[in-house]
């Protein structure tokens, strides 16, 4: 009995230590490169191609050079200002509309449900032409604006908050108008309360998908003045073909802002990926 | 239904609110399109007004300069693409992709959830906060490191392989037409495989533990388990994983053939949106990639109904 026991023990460690090695091995294939990429930022000019895995001294000269060669203040200050207008943009229409098809039914509101729903099966490269005609008619070429105005509202967003609005309570809303609350009303002081924490994480989920936008800023802006991150960086990176450290230290840079907020709110992330999957 | 039937009703069975509330009423009508409006009119502006404009362009012929009147050619365009290759090694490269891509979005991801199940432990929180770090990375910082990484003379990986001795001469992962393909699967691959692995951990979560324990007592061994149980429960998690790898992999792997390769060398690496980048934004020729736009939302249209389908039929819920 003892025996059996000690055995059936020792097979459970044995098993827990193959699920910890699993893990670890896969977390080691995800951290490398981000490791790859910052250690080699740090590494000096004789250094960088000898391919250790610590520098011998952290030389924070790759940043100085990439400050001095890319304007990457002023590329985060644009990221920002996009990344921030689209999520909120994108929250706000998307709250108004859930808002609008969960409380009432009216002429057309599955139709209009519909048309949401279908938009994921809309790339992107199939409108890609007509919109970015568009944009150029309207004088947005080269201009931040230009990438934030084909991206005010997301379906994506509606579809992800309707289950939130539709599972508050009806019988609260009910309370709100004996209350003789206006529709604004309901909304802003009964039903958004009470879902901040959706609200948020979807907010979250919304910058980082903006924050690592490539396709419109890369079709829009080319004018280094409006360029964001991502465009910035991909010059970069053609200019200075074999300028590895100042061009990791870039990257560095472009992803320090997604990654201070991952370090800040690593749960909530996690969450609302998971709970909201992939755009 | 019956918010709007108890809102309504008041206001017409009470005599004296009648008059004052005309305006009211119409107000009351239309107050829920005020608030759907702003997104309903984006999106018609910005997603189904360009998409019936491209079905237009693809019968006609513009090099998308404003000044310079489109030209209708009929069925030209389609014609050209299914005659000439490059369509066809498009499509072709993205049934590898999707193929390749499966491993790290679907085969690994749910072999390392189901693996590492129930692995009660604070670590694993750390775990996860490591191996999803890659979904949230920007893709072009991304790329930077993974050339540098896959360089053909200086990069780590080929320093490894050439002082290991499996290669005498650097692999030019990217710009060798057998392995570019390849490559950027990894890369993409690397990107996914930690979000996958917590989306099929997600769904495990949810599987009522006393099916295993009614299994064990039935004296059933773990491998059976997995088959009987384990499998079943999961699929909505597979359909959903699968659906989005096959539907969505030509767009997860964009931003990466744009900056490392440009579909080359000589069309190894493009794949069926980047066809339409390339023939819109580089050869200025709407009708070709407004043409091959129809038939690819066509065909992912098609594929789309057919997972709903069989979703529906072969998902098992656990009511």
């Amino acid at each position: 009995m003892m025996e059996e026991l000690t055995i059936s023990k020792r097979r459970i460690h044995w098993q827990n230590g193959l699920k910890h090695l699993l893990l670890i091995l896969l977390c080691v294939f995800a951290i490398f490169p981000i490791y790859w990429m910052v250690i080699s930022s740090f590494k000096g000019q004789t250094e960088i191609f000898n391919n250790s895995l610590l520098p011998s001294s952290f030389s924070p000269d790759n940043y100085t050079y990439a400050l001095e060669h890319v304007d990457i203040l002023g590329m985060t200050a644009n990221t920002f200002f996009m990344a921030i207008s689209q999520a909120v943009l994108q929250l706000v229409t998307a709250i108004m509309a859930a808002y609008a098809l969960t409380r009432w039914k009216f002429p057309g509101s599955r139709l209009i449900y519909t048309l949401f729903a279908l938009t994921w099966l809309v790339p992107i490269q199939a409108t890609m032409i007509p919109n970015y005609t568009t944009l150029v008619g309207m004088g947005f070429r080269d201009s931040i604006v230009g990438v934030i105005i084909p991206n005010m509202a997301s379906a994506f967003a509606i579809l992800s908050l309707y289950p939130a609005f539709q599972s508050f309570p009806k019988a609260l809303i009910e309370a709100g108008m004996m209350d003789k609350m206006s529709a604004p009303g309901v909304l802003f002081k009964l039903i958004l309360p009470n879902i901040k924490s959706s609200i948020v994480s979807l907010g979250i989920l919304l910058f980082i998908n903006s924050w690592n936008e490539y396709f419109w800023p890369a079709m829009i802006v080319s004018d280094q003045g409006q360029a964001t991150l991502q465009i910035g960086l991909r010059s970069f990176m053609s200019a200075e073909l074999t300028s590895w450290g100042p061009l990791m230290a870039a990257s560095v840079l472009a992803s320090l802002p997604i990654l201070v907020l991952y370090l800040l709110l690593q749960k909530q992330v996690i969450q609302s990926f998971v709970k909201w999957g992939i755009k | 239904m019956s918010e709007l039937a108890l809102s309504a009703l008041p206001d017409l069975s009470g005599v004296s609110v009648r008059q004052q509330s005309a305006t009211k009423r119409i107000l009351k009508r239309i107050t829920p399109f005020l608030f759907v409006a702003p997104a309903l009119i984006l999106v018609l502006f910005w997603v189904y007004r360009p998409l019936v404009q491209t079905f237009g362009l693809s019968t006609q012929m513009w090099n998308m300069n404003p000044n310079v009147e489109p030209v209708s050619v009929g069925l030209q365009n389609f014609q050209y693409i299914f005659t000439h290759p490059d369509f066809a090694q498009a499509v072709w490269n993205t049934l590898l992709y999707i193929l390749l891509m499966l491993p790290f979005s679907v085969i690994l991801p749910m072999a390392i959830a189901i693996a590492t199940n129930r692995l009660g432990s604070r670590a694993k929180n750390i775990y996860r906060a490591i191996f999803f770090l890659p979904m949230i990375m920007p893709p072009v910082a991304c790329s930077a490191v993974w050339r540098w990484l896959m360089h053909p003379i200086n990069g780590l990986f080929n320093h490894v392989l050439t002082s290991m001795g499996v290669v005498t001469e650097g692999i030019r992962f990217l710009s060798d037409e057998n392995w570019v393909l390849l490559s950027i699967v990894l890369i993409a691959g690397w990107k996914m495989i930690g979000f996958s692995t917590l989306m099929f951990s997600a769904g495990l979560t949810g599987i009522d533990p006393s099916y295993y324990e009614a299994a064990s007592v039935d004296g059933h061994k773990k491998w059976y388990q997995t088959l009987t149980i384990t499998l079943p429960l999961l699929s909505p998690t597979i359909m959903l994983m699968l659906m989005m790898s096959v539907l969505m992999t030509a767009q997860w792997t964009f931003a990466y053939i744009d900056v490392l390769t440009q579909g080359g060398p000589a069309g190894a690496s493009t794949n069926v949106y980047y066809l339409l980048w390339t023939y819109g934004f580089k050869n200025f020729n709407s009708g070709l990639s407004s043409a091959a736009a129809v038939v690819f939302f066509i065909g992912f249209g098609i594929l789309a109904l057919i997972f709903t389908r069989i979703n529906r039929k072969v998902a098992f819920y656990d009511n």
